[in-house]
């Protein structure tokens, strides 16, 4: 614009020198003139981008062309990208821009992680806010068996033997065939592997999203020499652990990889089965890496005549051995999950439907469950719990019954133990609120929960995800 | 000066320009402007203006400007330019800047993926809506043949042209050369050939044998069409067909061959033809339907020898392990020298190297796929071969046959375990209608349907197909 070039020479002055070019201290500032469209900006600034990025080589590039600074790009997203360069916020401006142009924009000047920040960060999570934003088709008629989210906020959904990936801003997607009829665990490895795995077809399958490649198969070599089909999938960011369970049924382990070499390291949990002792060797259906004890929950259930039973193992994956176990014979978790920021691991009775809690910090010889609802469900008889999901998320436990989905949160009382007493307290207190408003509650009942710095839910016959996002956002 | 990247030039402000389009000064460099083509006009502008310190003046619209030259920049569209501007506008303003190249390839759909695909836009032509049948090039535009009318979209699916042909209906198209269409229709006697951009009739081939008196208005049933030679399979009223190739560039009968009666199933006249460019054959098919089920033949032809090359008959073709289920549809994947074929009965996929044909070539393709365990196939079957995937609509279904990306490790040999079959459409898709006709046209996929106006434009996308709740 006419209007800004004409002030190019007033920063000049800003040095309190009189002399115009090539000054000292006025080097600090850089002009840059992209499509026709002069920006003026500080050397740190630029080199907040990155080392890597073109911004940065822009403000350390050869003093004598300090005037002369081009860049044949569109002037109106460069001033976008600059605010946020500056700020670490999108202008409000931007919104009159496709969020796709400013991805590829920014990524032609390598501030994409910029965007990402300012858009899809983790720490914008907020489970007291959380409304249902978009809703994300599948094409074809495979319903969603699967999903795996990411902390960056992409994620990957299982449909048929397809996997669609969409990216951090759920705008650009992509889809991959398998080798698999269906997936049943996923996870994502880096924003382009994943990890899949199916509970009958053999193998823990390393795919590459870009072209669908397998880079790698991974087996578990038992003694019976057949095949293993994989249970669960879970991670620590150093070790990839894997469910094993021999075709026959009859042995299972967890194995751990290394997760960037995908050599196998150890090989934990090995059970087999003896005789007719099928509860001796569930296999682990969940596993859960717990950073605050550096610990591995793997938990596994089994319907017998005599009902659901099932265990829940806490692994010290060094030494291999289970530190801490829970046998589950009347109520049998449904669910189980943990809370790292609550210390706490929380299941949902298939048997009650209650939701309730252990207390991580002082697990010991007779520690039990906790139950925070009323009690009162468990007489009826009807398995209340069956299908119900939990998942922790920051320091919220969300638990989904039929098509609702419960927040558990836990409330910070004061006061010395007779003060709570008064008002009725006694131990944690734990209170639960319904997720979304009054018309986005019910509905098909939810077969999946997802948490990036979103929440991801499916539903039951119905081929799309839907993503839950927290206002503040934006 | 032309240095691909403007910040290493080394003498920044040269090769730099700046012009001024209806009033809004744009700066960009001479190779931006270049990457346009040497034809563009903006590629002349830039060779003039270098040493020129006034802007260059272009009496057109600059925020349409600003749009193209984004795209010539980052070679991608803006994603908010499909919103301000018609597909129209922005081709129309591209070809007058002459970056009509760059501006097709920013437009064209990304590549097609069966596994995920949707129906994008619905062609209709304005009147008599029902085609009969239509034609598909490779970048991406089509010719829709409905009520004796041929409607031309080009690679943006923008309408150029609607003619009328002589025909009552056409039930043949080919796009022969890139303005001419061969036409036939199986109402009226003879192969036509229609200049689609003058609207004109410019020459005709029939079959005349001068020995053989019955031998008259004989139909057109199906066209295919080589570098060079446009080959027509030929029909008369009793039925006695032969195939006829006919040059391109004189419009000439040059040889015919697979002359046979047309008494019975095994001799009928070729309802599909395909040219093999890679086995030099043509590969025809017809089938019947009767009250014993499908019958009818695949053969191969060399239009040099005239000869029989290869071909099975269903039912009766001996050996087949799959007696009792002939074939109801079958088409050739040309980039993959493969025959696909669809059974009548069980509905499977049979699939036949053409690099190995032999008494039994067919393998018949296991489906893994838990959801579509129970689609039998009965009914009528329409298939398709396109960018080395199977189309095949069933009824109103339209499903997809794809081959499993394998490791670099798991190279095994080409067994038939490495195709799955998924839905292309949803549920409600299958509600439209039959789907009568499948063609393939760059990155698009053609679905023509009985009894339903239009053509239904099939796409995978990029971006994911987001539904804002607000």
């Amino acid at each position: 614009m006419p209007s800004l070039a004409s002030s190019v020479p007033a920063p000049a002055m800003s040095g309190g020198s009189t002399r115009f070019q090539r000054s000292k201290t006025e080097s600090n500032i850089v002009t840059i003139d992209v499509g026709g469209q002069m920006f003026q900006t500080t050397k740190q600034t630029l080199a907040l981008a990155g080392p890597d990025s073109l911004l940065s080589e822009l403000a350390g590039s050869d003093p004598s062309q300090l005037a002369h600074r081009f860049i044949d790009r569109d002037p109106e997203l460069f001033s976008v990208l600059l605010s946020l360069l500056r700020t670490g916020n999108l202008p409000s401006k931007a919104k009159s821009f496709d969020l796709r142009d400013l991805i590829s924009e920014s990524e032609f000047y390598g501030v994409e992680s910029f965007l990402v920040n300012s858009l899809s960060n983790p720490s914008q999570f907020d489970a007291f806010n959380l409304e249902k934003s978009r809703i994300l088709e599948l094409n074809g008629r495979d319903l969603p068996s699967t999903i795996a989210a990411a902390p960056s906020g992409s994620l990957h959904v299982v449909h048929g033997s397809k996997i669609t990936s969409f990216d951090w801003s759920l705008r650009k997607k992509s889809t991959i065939l398998t080798q698999f009829p269906a997936i049943d665990s996923l996870l994502e490895i880096s924003p382009r592997i994943v990890a899949a795995g199916a509970t009958d077809f053999p193998g823990l399958q390393i795919l590459e999203l870009q072209k669908g490649a397998v880079r790698a198969s991974l087996n578990w070599e038992n003694a019976t020499k057949s095949a293993s089909t994989v249970q669960a999938i879970g991670s620590s960011g150093d070790h990839l652990f894997t469910s094993f369970e021999s075709s026959r049924r009859n042995s299972n382990c967890i194995m751990v990889y290394d997760q960037q070499s995908l050599r196998p390291v150890t090989e934990i949990a090995h059970f087999e089965i003896y005789g007719a002792e099928i509860e001796s060797a569930v296999p682990a259906t969940k596993l859960r890496w717990v950073p605050g004890v550096n610990l591995l929950m793997a938990s596994g259930s089994h319907r017998g005549p005599l009902g659901m039973t099932g265990n829940i193992r806490l692994w010290d994956v060094r030494s291999g051995s289970a530190v801490w176990e829970v046998k589950e014979r009347a109520d049998c978790f449904s669910d189980v999950t943990f809370s790292d920021r609550l210390s706490a691991i929380f299941k949902v009775g298939v048997d009650s439907g209650e939701v309730s809690y252990m207390d991580l910090r002082s697990l010991g010889t007779e520690s039990s469950w906790v139950c925070l609802g009323e009690g009162k469900r468990s007489a009826s008889g009807k398995k209340e719990g069956l299908g119900c999901r939990i998942e922790g998320h920051g320091s919220q436990v969300f638990c989904s019954r039929g098509g609702d989905i419960e927040l558990w949160s836990e409330v910070a009382v004061m006061g010395s133990s007779s003060d709570r007493s008064e008002n009725g307290l006694q131990g944690r207190v734990f209170r639960k609120n319904l997720v979304g408003r009054a018309k986005d509650m019910g509905g098909a009942k939810i077969t999946s929960l997802a948490f990036g710095n979103k929440m991801f839910v499916t539903r039951k016959d119905l081929q799309f995800v839907e993503v839950w996002e927290s206002t503040v956002s934006r | 000066m032309e240095n691909g990247d403007p910040n290493n030039a080394p003498s920044p402000a040269h090769g730099r320009i700046k012009l001024n389009v209806g009033g809004k000064l744009f700066e960009t460099t001479v190779s931006t402007l270049q990457s346009g083509g040497p034809d563009s006009l903006l590629f002349a502008l830039s060779n003039r203006a270098v040493a020129d310190p006034n802007p260059v003046f272009i009496d057109r619209d600059p925020d349409i400007f600003s749009v193209l030259l984004s795209l010539l920049r980052t070679s991608r569209l803006p994603s908010t330019a499909s919103s301000r501007y018609s597909k129209q506008e922005l081709a129309d303003e591209a070809l007058y800047y002459g970056v009509e190249s760059c501006l097709r390839s920013a437009m064209s759909p990304p590549p097609l993926a069966g596994i995920d695909a949707s129906v994008v836009s619905t062609i209709r032509p304005a009147s008599d809506g029902f085609p009969s049948s239509f034609t598909a090039a490779g970048d991406g535009s089509l010719w829709i043949a409905h009520g004796g009318q041929i409607s031309c979209y080009d690679w943006s699916l923008a309408h150029t042209a609607t003619i009328r042909t002589h025909f009552e209906e056409v039930t043949s198209i080919c796009r022969v050369w890139p303005e001419i269409a061969a036409v036939g229709s199986e109402a009226a006697p003879g192969l036509h050939f229609y200049d689609i951009s003058g609207g004109r009739h410019v020459g005709s081939t029939h079959w005349t044998d001068p020995s053989d008196p019955r031998i008259y208005k004989a139909r057109v049933m199906a066209i295919a069409d080589s570098a060079d030679s446009v080959f027509a399979s030929f029909e008369c009223p009793h039925k006695e067909n032969s195939i006829f190739e006919i040059d391109k560039s004189t419009l000439q009968t040059v040889s015919e061959f697979g002359r046979q009666p047309g008494s019975s199933a095994k001799n009928m006249v070729a309802g599909k033809l395909t040219w093999l460019p890679e086995s030099n054959a043509v590969v025809g098919s017809a089938v019947s339907c009767g009250a014993f089920g499908y019958s009818g033949y695949i053969r191969l032809w060399d239009p040099r020898s005239s000869e029989v090359v290869w071909e099975t008959n269903e039912p009766g073709s001996g050996r087949s392990s799959r007696f009792g289920d002939s074939f109801a549809d079958m088409d050739a994947d040309i980039e993959g020298s493969k025959l696909f074929k669809i059974c009548s009965k069980s509905g499977d996929l049979g699939m036949a190297d053409l690099r190995k044909l032999g008494d039994d070539p067919w393998v018949y393709l296991t489906d893994k796929n838990y959801s579509m365990r129970n689609t039998s196939g009965s009914g009528s079957s329409v298939i398709r071969c396109h960018r080395g995937q199977v189309f095949v609509g069933r009824e109103g279904n339209l499903e997809v046959w794809s081959r499993v990306e394998e490791g670099e490790n798991g190279v095994e040999g080409e067994n038939d375990a490495m195709y799955r079959r998924n839905y292309v459409d949803k549920l409600e898709d299958a509600e439209r209608g039959t789907i009568r006709m499948i063609e393939g046209g760059g990155d698009r996929l053609f679905v023509g349907r009985e009894q339903v106006e239009g053509i239904e434009v099939w796409e995978s996308s990029n971006f994911a197909a987001a539904i804002p709740i607000s």
